[in-house]
């Protein structure tokens, strides 16, 4: 499984290599970085525009700007900034944005798969019951609500509870301005603004998640070696999660592993709604500034992240399924 | 979780009685969109200890259904009447949990797909290890060594590197070897084995039922034996009982009924059979037409529509299963006197004709073909 891991790992490089080529052609093409600074009023001096081309490497041939970038990478340099008066520097910035938004994406994805897997066993043990209706209409409600909206929803009502009842909710922000000494008090800050963000991001991918291990169970409790596991007069807890469980976890955790990339793409708009300086508000920043390379810095950890899901997915598998062995 | 210990009520020892397992008037339905499929319509036997009792009849006629209603494995919207009898206690009326303590332990199952029957992602020796400890308070690693020393029983060569094995590194025979280790590794009273070779190729199939005889002999179990395959119930069982649309229609010895059948559809079963041991060549005779849906049955004989005897009183009244001319002999049909010593062909005719081979072109005897 090591040779298997590394040759995967070995794998991502030509993988990597190929997918920034295309970002990079994509970004370099979809506008000019220097529109906002023509447009300027009062209009920046030529000189000024020129020494942004030069810096940008504007002036030089797309294949040999990305030479330079790659190149630049492999040193830690994401390249240059236009934001910050083109003092930014890319890679600590998105590092900074990364531990924010991945507080957020981790607190999610451990609830989300916790209330799949409880709500999918119980709708399927207790098929066609009032519970399983509950939990399907609940999911199938989820599931539809768009994650922008649900969010919003949330963020509202959380306002209106704080002004009519005086709940305390965070509603703005991955953590407040002011906040009382001692490392305590940061970690209970932190916390309270995770609240809100968390349940939207952990409701919605909870959504898919408990379909999904409903159907997995439901399949695995009508399969022959449940009934003979029963017929070896197990006791009924012992079937379940010895079992059912155990088997129909391994179709189900390989597809939360790769929908963990997808989980990216809700992270930036719940970022968004609840106002988060995290990754999301990097890359809209980004855009907005027509920073592109800041953007292709976001990216490229949106593709090694979507790399080492799959990765991931394919381990666990074989660790879950021992009829399944890479070598 | 594991090992649940068998406390306090202990079922009470069968030894003194004359049967271990009695089945009484069992009736299963199934309600269905299409309405209710009666699938055991009123199934009554007894076993005897060490005893084998096949159980044949085409598919859908409810053998299957019968037995998982004796171990309680039905699906749960499968209505059950009647009683399982196991020593003093009704099986049908216990909880989950009561049922559990007989499972296994006193009564064990094996079924017919050996390639899905185990658990892909445990090995094999844990399973059995796990159906020894459901009942037995023992070490992990005594129950393997157990494991090991059933797995030798049963047949599988090196039992000792095999029992660290994952169910799909066995072969098909194999593996029903090993539910076979499991069935036996509490020793049951009695073992109910569901078509346990259907799914075999017919070499293995002579294997795994040799593996079966051994289990059998060194537990002292009776045996339950669910097959269609009649050549399968020739070689083991002590008596048989043939079911058609959810009822018996026949039981006797096995003697009784391959050589004495008082039923027209048990005569029909034989001449369906290839047998070797009659000399000479002679076309098979099958049974035309299709078991009747268990929906809506109409009433009277059920075989009725395909019985070449069949006569105005078989549409109209179901016959009962009734003494025939030899004793602990019975047969459902109102005219079981009159098969006294007809041959199969007698009464069904082949299907096909095959005088179009060189040697039977003189064959101007042949039988037309019936539609």
């Amino acid at each position: 499984m090591l040779a298997y891991t590394i040759r995967r790992l070995l794998v991502a490089i030509p993988l990597l290599i190929v997918s920034t080529f295309v970002v990079f052609l994509l970004v370099t093409f979809s506008g000019d970085p220097l529109a906002n600074l023509r447009t300027k009023q009062p209009p920046p001096s030529p000189q000024v525009i020129a020494n942004y081309r030069h810096m940008l490497r504007l002036d030089q041939p797309v294949l040999v700007r990305y030479w330079h970038w790659v190149t630049g990478l492999l040193h830690g340099d994401f390249g240059p900034s236009v934001q910050g008066g083109g003092t930014l520097d890319i890679g600590h910035a998105l590092f900074q944005r990364i531990l924010v938004s991945l507080r957020l994406v981790i607190a999610a994805i451990i609830i989300a798969m916790i209330l799949a897997v409880i709500v999918g066993t119980i709708s399927a043990v207790r098929q066609y019951s009032i519970a399983d209706y509950v939990f399907t209409f609940t999911g199938f409600l989820f599931l539809s609500l768009p994650v922008f909206w649900f969010a919003l929803l949330l963020k509202e009502g959380a306002i209106w509870l704080n002004n009519h009842i005086g709940t305390g909710f965070k509603t703005l922000g991955e953590s407040s301005p002011i906040v009382g000494p001692g490392f305590g008090s940061h970690l209970v800050d932190a916390l309270e603004h995770l609240v809100l963000p968390t349940i939207t991001l952990a409701l919605t991918a909870y959504a898919a998640w408990s379909r999904f291990n409903r159907s997995s169970m439901l399949e695995v409790l009508g399969s022959d070696y449940v009934r003979l596991a029963r017929a070896k007069g197990l006791s009924r807890s012992r079937v379940l999660i010895r079992h059912a469980l155990r088997t129909a976890l391994i179709p189900f955790v390989t597809v939360t592993a790769l929908d963990i990339a997808a989980l990216l793409s809700q992270t930036i708009i719940t970022e968004t709604v609840f106002q988060w300086r995290g990754m999301g508000d990097f890359l809209f920043t980004a855009i907005r500034a027509l920073d592109v390379y800041a953007v292709l810095a976001w990216l490229l950890f949106a593709a090694i992240i979507v790399i080492v899901a799959n990765l991931i997915a394919d381990l666990l598998y074989a660790v879950l399924d021992p009829r399944i062995r890479y070598d | 979780m594991s090992g649940e210990l068998v406390d306090g009520v202990v079922p009470p020892s069968v030894s003194n009685r004359a049967n271990v397992l009695e089945v009484e008037n069992l009736r299963v339905d199934f309600p269905t969109d299409d309405g209710l499929v009666r699938a055991v319509r009123g199934l009554s036997y007894t076993l005897a200890p060490r005893e084998v009792l096949g159980i044949v009849g085409e598919s859908g006629s409810g053998k299957s259904v019968a037995s998982l209603a004796v171990m309680g494995l039905l699906p749960k919207n499968a209505r059950v009447s009647g009683q399982v009898r196991f020593g003093d206690e009704n099986l049908l009326g216990l909880s989950e949990s009561a049922l559990a303590r007989y499972r296994g332990e006193h009564i064990a199952m094996i079924f017919q797909d050996p390639m899905t029957s185990l658990n892909p992602v445990y090995t094999v020796g844990w399973q059995i290890a796990e159906a020894i400890r459901a009942h037995r308070n023992v070490s992990q690693r005594a129950a393997l060594e157990k494991a090991v020393e059933l797995l030798r029983l049963v047949g599988i060569p090196q039992a000792a590197d095999r029992v660290h094995n994952y169910p799909h590194e066995f072969s098909g025979g194999m593996r029903q070897r090993a539910v076979i280790a499991c069935a036996i590794a509490n020793d049951p009273d009695v073992i109910i084995a569901d078509e346990p070779t259907t799914a075999l190729d017919v070499t293995v199939q002579a294997q795994v039922l040799e593996s079966l005889r051994i289990a059998r002999e060194r537990t002292g179990a009776a045996m339950i034996l669910i097959t269609h395959d009649l050549g399968v119930v020739a070689g083991q069982a002590d008596r048989v009982l043939v079911m058609y649309a959810g009822k018996p229609v026949e039981v006797g010895t096995a003697d009784d009924v391959f050589y004495r059948p008082r039923m027209p559809y048990t005569l029909g079963l034989l001449g369906s059979l290839p047998r070797l041991d009659v000399g000479g060549r002679r076309r098979l005779t099958p049974i035309q037409g299709s078991p009747p849906s268990l929906i809506n049955l109409p009433p009277g004989c059920p075989f009725a529509p395909r019985c070449p005897m069949r006569q105005p009183i078989c549409q109209q009244e179901e016959p009962e299963l009734r003494p025939t001319d030899h004793p602990g002999h019975l047969a459902a049909c109102h005219f079981s006197d009159s098969l006294v010593g007809v041959a199969p062909s007698d009464l069904f005719r082949p299907t096909a004709r095959d005088d179009v081979l060189p040697e039977d072109a003189g064959d101007s005897a042949a039988p037309e073909v019936t539609a």
